[in-house]
């Protein structure tokens, strides 16, 4: 099929594009109880982050002049046939095929028929723990929806691509439930409170190294869960009463304990990752450090004020709030002073310049690192999946191929 | 009190000197249910180390001149009121006197009331994860007990020092078993096999540093014991199992099964580590690329060949047989070049140097850090008896042969004790690697 404009191409049936946001795990996803349908063996709770500053923009288009299924991520054409987006794909359809079955009034003409060309982009770097694979799949998901004109619950959708999409689905913070039937119609992501619940609440994505991950998510958790004989106990028996501690600290917006247990929840899912056979390791000598930083910022304050979390990457993401944004940016300056990009290392939200204390300098006692932290991303909690009604913002053409980047 | 040979000094009642192993753990012990008596929450399997490669020595006299106990470390003073030295002293005091209240001959004289001077060198670095603690208070124990004439089970006293220093009190393969009672009298060291059992087992240990490490044993289980639900339940649940599988790997010497298993159960001590508030890492980068190697290497040999593990520091033992050891060592040596010290590198056992195959060095596939490992001490499994020597003097400790062991009235001594000389522990080079 030649490129560009001259095939005498139709006007797609449909044109719809969203954005999704990226969302973080406090409590941590990681194995499944069935590969197919992506289900989990213990619940996960996360913080859905601000579009502002992280998301996936997806334009699908549906047109009878398709001939097949095409999928663009980032630009770059990807295999339609890669079984996740074909769990997506199919399970979209079939809730229309559901939709269109029970329904009574006019339904978009042969839309079910149509193939689907996809566009995705993200302004973030993908496979590098910044959760891109998320916020990818339930943007997806949700524009698919809206193509299709499905209305039901989106969380198998969004799970069949990549399981922890589902919590993109919504903002504020978010339970993927694990479920217990084994069709997983009842593994569902909801909100637990929405983003306006915790205004004060921040977010710092200490980027440090935007390499792909040595060792993938999927194969990862196969391994652990095949292996590890404390991944199965934290399932069983750490997880649930963490569940239910977790949304208690975020109901009572109890900062202390909040932190606290987030940063206890990334150690165990490490662990695990650890006692796994041969041993995963995702934390890299620049995260350490940065775990050693919190644990001295936090005792230098004599509170628990900062908090880390990893995800299969080295990569930080740390929780604190407003008013202590800036102090801790300053420790994070001064500990890896930033390379010949000083002026754009702090991306995001604004965050004033702030002198580090003395006595605080004295009592972090680290070496610095140069360079050690790529840049740093600060932002807030955030809404779910959105439409955009502009059609300026559709990454595909009238002719259902992806516009030249301007 | 002076230094030296200024002092007008009697002749020491009884002067002994002992040498004890290094064991390295298998399945690991970590963390205690009671810190007084040091009882751990599993139990625990080492294996124990050539005394030709590392040990610990140690030489005790009793004096009635001398006015206090004191304790020399690698030439160093040490406080004699430290805890766990005051904890062995007791003990084996205890023990004398129980002995001696049950004598019916003619007890060594008022050696009770005697002050013991005490001092001990490893000929390897210390507080740097290389079961220092556990060789150091093994051989005070054995010492101890010589001294003062105790013959019955020194697991207490040695564990009362440092817990994993029972294992060291055998040879072979040693089982700590973790007890039941309160009062810890079964929590005792046993050998579940002995040296000569599996011969062709080879120990490499690669030091990749000799700092102190940064958090101390004692305090880094105390932590895991009381913040870690992982640590909780591998005790329970994950090392009853373990400890009878290693066991048997021993007993039919299945290697492949051994070395996965030593493999896992460092691992999993580790990871109790990282679940542990706030966070203990012991493995250091280096560390990391020594798992990543064994790993490429069974990986190319489609089969386990060889086997990491790590205590509370950043340097490997490995485990592997000797018709493997040279390979892994080229390994090493190419993953690994050492600095300006590249004749001295290897040291302790004979390794005859191998070329690296190319289809090897292809799998491995790592970049090269020079001078990643410091050193290398090829050993293997120690034998049986530990060698120990005892005199009475009625002279200055001296060079040279010694006259024949000391036969306590009545009782003949050990077989064990049938060394043939004395030296003066200050000539005895503390870190001569």
């Amino acid at each position: 099929m030649p490129l560009g404009g001259t095939m005498a191409c139709e006007k797609p049936l449909a044109v719809v594009t969203c954005t999704a946001p990226v969302n973080i795990a406090v409590i941590k996803y990681w194995g499944k109880r069935d590969e197919e349908l992506i289900l989990p063996i213990n619940s996960s709770l996360s913080v859905t982050l601000h579009q502002d500053q992280l998301k996936t923009t997806t334009t699908a288009a549906i047109s009878k002049d398709f001939t097949e299924d095409r999928v663009w991520l980032n630009g770059r054409e990807e295999d339609v046939g890669q079984p996740r987006l074909q769990a997506c794909l199919q399970e979209i359809r079939r809730l229309a095929r559901k939709r269109r079955n029970a329904w009574d009034g006019d339904p978009p003409p042969s839309s079910l028929s149509c193939k689907v060309h996809v566009a995705s982009v993200n302004n973030f770097p993908t496979a590098a723990g910044l959760a891109s694979s998320a916020a990818g799949y339930a943007c997806l998901a949700y524009t698919l929806a809206r193509v299709y004109g499905v209305e039901s619950d989106l969380s198998e959708v969004a799970r069949r691509g990549s399981g922890s999409a589902c919590r993109s689905l919504y903002g504020g913070f978010v339970e993927w439930q694990m479920g217990e039937q084994t069709d997983g119609k009842d593994s569902v992501a909801r909100q637990v409170a929405p983003e306006s619940h915790w205004p004060e609440l921040r977010v710092l994505i200490l980027v440090v190294s935007a390499e792909k991950k040595l060792t993938g998510s999927t194969v990862g958790m196969q391994a652990s869960v095949k292996t590890s004989p404390l991944l199965r106990f934290r399932a069983e028996s750490v997880v649930p009463a963490r569940m239910a501690e977790m949304t208690r600290c975020i109901q009572e917006r109890d900062f202390r304990g909040f932190a606290q247990l987030t940063m206890q929840d990334s150690n165990q899912f490490h662990a695990t990752c650890l006692d796994t056979f041969p041993p995963i390791s995702y934390l890299s000598p620049i995260s350490w450090r940065i775990i050693h930083l919190v644990h001295r910022f936090n005792t230098h304050h004599g509170d628990t004020k900062v908090a880390y979390t990893f995800d299969a990457g080295p990569n930080a993401v740390i929780f604190t709030l407003e008013d202590t944004m800036a102090d801790f940016v300053a420790a994070v300056r001064h500990t890896f002073p930033p390379g010949s990009n000083g002026d754009t290392f702090l991306k995001g939200l604004q965050v004033r310049p702030a002198p580090l204390p003395a006595e605080l300098k004295a009592a972090l006692a680290m070496e610095p690192t140069p360079g050690g932290i790529k840049y740093i991303i600060a932002t807030q909690v955030g809404p779910g999946p959105q439409i955009l009604d502009n059609p300026c913002t559709h990454l595909l053409g009238p002719d259902g191929l992806p516009k030249p980047a301007a």
